[in-house]
This record gives structure tokens, sequence and C-alpha cells, in this order.
């Protein structure tokens, strides 16, 4: 189980420090932007921000309100992709 | 198909999926973060119900879709067909003809400088003291252009001022020997 961990660790740490994971989240962040999910969930915002007041809404309250419609709504197609370029490098990083 | 196409299967690699997924959710979960992040600042700053107007000013600002008018419901060439009289010669010009027009007509421009020596030369055979005159019209035409091209145009007037001096006394010089005779 800790070796799991371990392995788990030196691959984050590979994903940041090849700057991948920075890829990944820019390649994530403007496929949402061009599916339109960002759009979609903006829109939800609006609802709980209309539900909670204005002056009331805290970062967390939209964080528990959006995360799991967000995770929801990332259309199948991106996901993977993204599942593939994350099988691609760990093929390549994780026997090492 | 290529090997990274495939989910991982096998006792080790079942492990690597999972991580997969897990980095996966994690990046979904940083760009939903982000999001919550952005429609937060942009709520407590006020600009983010700014692109919401009330129902009036929407339809006060509706696009018009007519044909013969642009979309605020305007006709759009009511210009195109207007005249204008011009102010030295009096004759009508259509308005997109009128700055052209006025160019020529003036004298002024870029072509100033052609049409003057165009004058220049039909008024070649009067009198000495006119086409002076006539140059140092040319000479005062500036106003169209910059201050360093000020000087070359001096200096070119300047040569052809003297070249039509040197013409009127060569010429006086063979009226005089004609007249010798």
């Amino acid at each position: 189980m800790s070796k799991d961990s371990q392995m788990r660790a030196a691959i984050n740490q590979k994903l940041i420090e090849m700057g991948e994971r920075e890829r990944l989240k820019e390649l994530l962040r403007a496929k949402l932007v061009e599916c339109g999910w960002k759009d979609q969930l903006k829109a939800h915002c609006k609802d709980v921000i209309r539900e909670k007041g204005l002056e009331h809404v805290t970062v967390e309250d939209l964080v528990t309100e959006v995360t799991p419609k967000g995770r929801a709504l990332v259309p199948d197609s991106v996901k993977k992709e993204l599942l593939q370029r994350i099988r691609a490098f760990l093929a390549q990083h994780a026997t090492l | 198909m290529k090997m990274e196409d495939m989910p991982l299967s096998g006792p080790d690699n079942t492990r690597l999926e999972a991580l997969a997924h897990d980095i996966y959710s994690e990046l979904v979960e940083d760009a939903c973060l982000g999001l919550c992040f952005e429609v937060h600042r942009a709520v407590k700053q006020g600009y983010f119900f700014l692109d919401e107007t009330d129902q009036e000013s929407m339809k006060e600002f509706e696009i018009v879709d007519q044909p013969g008018v642009d979309i605020f419901g305007q006709v759009y060439n009511q210009w195109k067909n207007k005249e204008c009289e011009c102010p030295n010669c009096k004759r009508l010009i259509a308005a997109s003809r009128f700055a052209p027009h006025l160019e020529k007509c003036l004298g002024m421009g870029r072509n100033s400088s052609r049409i003057a020596n165009r004058r220049l030369a039909s008024s070649n055979n009067m009198s000495k003291s006119e086409s002076d005159q006539e140059d140092n019209d040319d000479l005062n035409d500036n106003d169209w252009s910059y201050g360093a091209e000020k000087k070359t145009k001096k200096r070119k007037s300047d040569k052809v001022f003297f070249f039509k001096l040197h013409i009127v006394s060569i010429n006086e010089f063979f009226m005089r020997i004609i007249r010798l005779f």
C-alpha cells in the first residue's frame, strides 16, 4: 500500500516537473470552453447566487454546488481524449 | 488502435488505470475550482450580472431585420446619392467624388505640384513677372506636406526657377539677335 502511494507521488511529481500537468490543464480548459461546459456551469452559478443572495455567497458554496455538476457535464469525448493523454504519459513514465 | 488508446489491463495495470482516472478527476476539479474563483471574484467585484439588462432596453436596442435598412433600422445608403456644390467652380458633385474633385479644383493635395507645373508650362510665354508670382504661389502651397519636405520642395522649385530664367534670357537673347538683323 505504501508502495502504491509512493508511486503516485512520484508520478505526480513527474507530471508537474515535465510541465505535462499544466499542458493537460490548458487542454481541458480550452475543450471545456469550446463545448459550452463553462457557459452551462456559469448559468448554474447564476441560479445559485440568486438563491443565496449576492452578498452572502462564498467560494465554498459555489464549490459544493458546482463541482458535482461540473464533473457530470464533461462531455465523453473530452474525457476520453484526456484519459488517453494521461495513459500515454503513464505508459512512458510509470514503468521506470 | 495504439497501445495507449486501450484501457490498461492486467493486475499491475488496474492500478495505473485507477491512477489515470484519479489524475483526470483532479484536473476536472481544478477546472471547477478555477471557475468558482472566477465567478466569485466577478460577483464580489460586481461585474457578474453586467451582461443582463432589463426587458425594456433589450427591446429598444433590438436588432432590426428588414430589407433596405441596417441593424439599427436606418437607411444605410442615404448619403450615397447626395450632391454637393463645389464652392470653387459651383458645379454639383456627387458626395463620394467631392473630396477628390476639391483637391483638383483648388489645386491642393498630392498632385498640386504637377498641376502647378502644367500651369507654368502653359503660361511659359507669359511675362516673366507673372510666372514669378505663380512660382511663389507654388512655394507657399505646402499646407499639405510635412516640414521635412519643405526644403527639398524649395530647392527643386529654385532649380526650376533658375532654369526658367535661363530660358527666358536665352529667348530674349535670340530675339535680340533676330531684331539685330
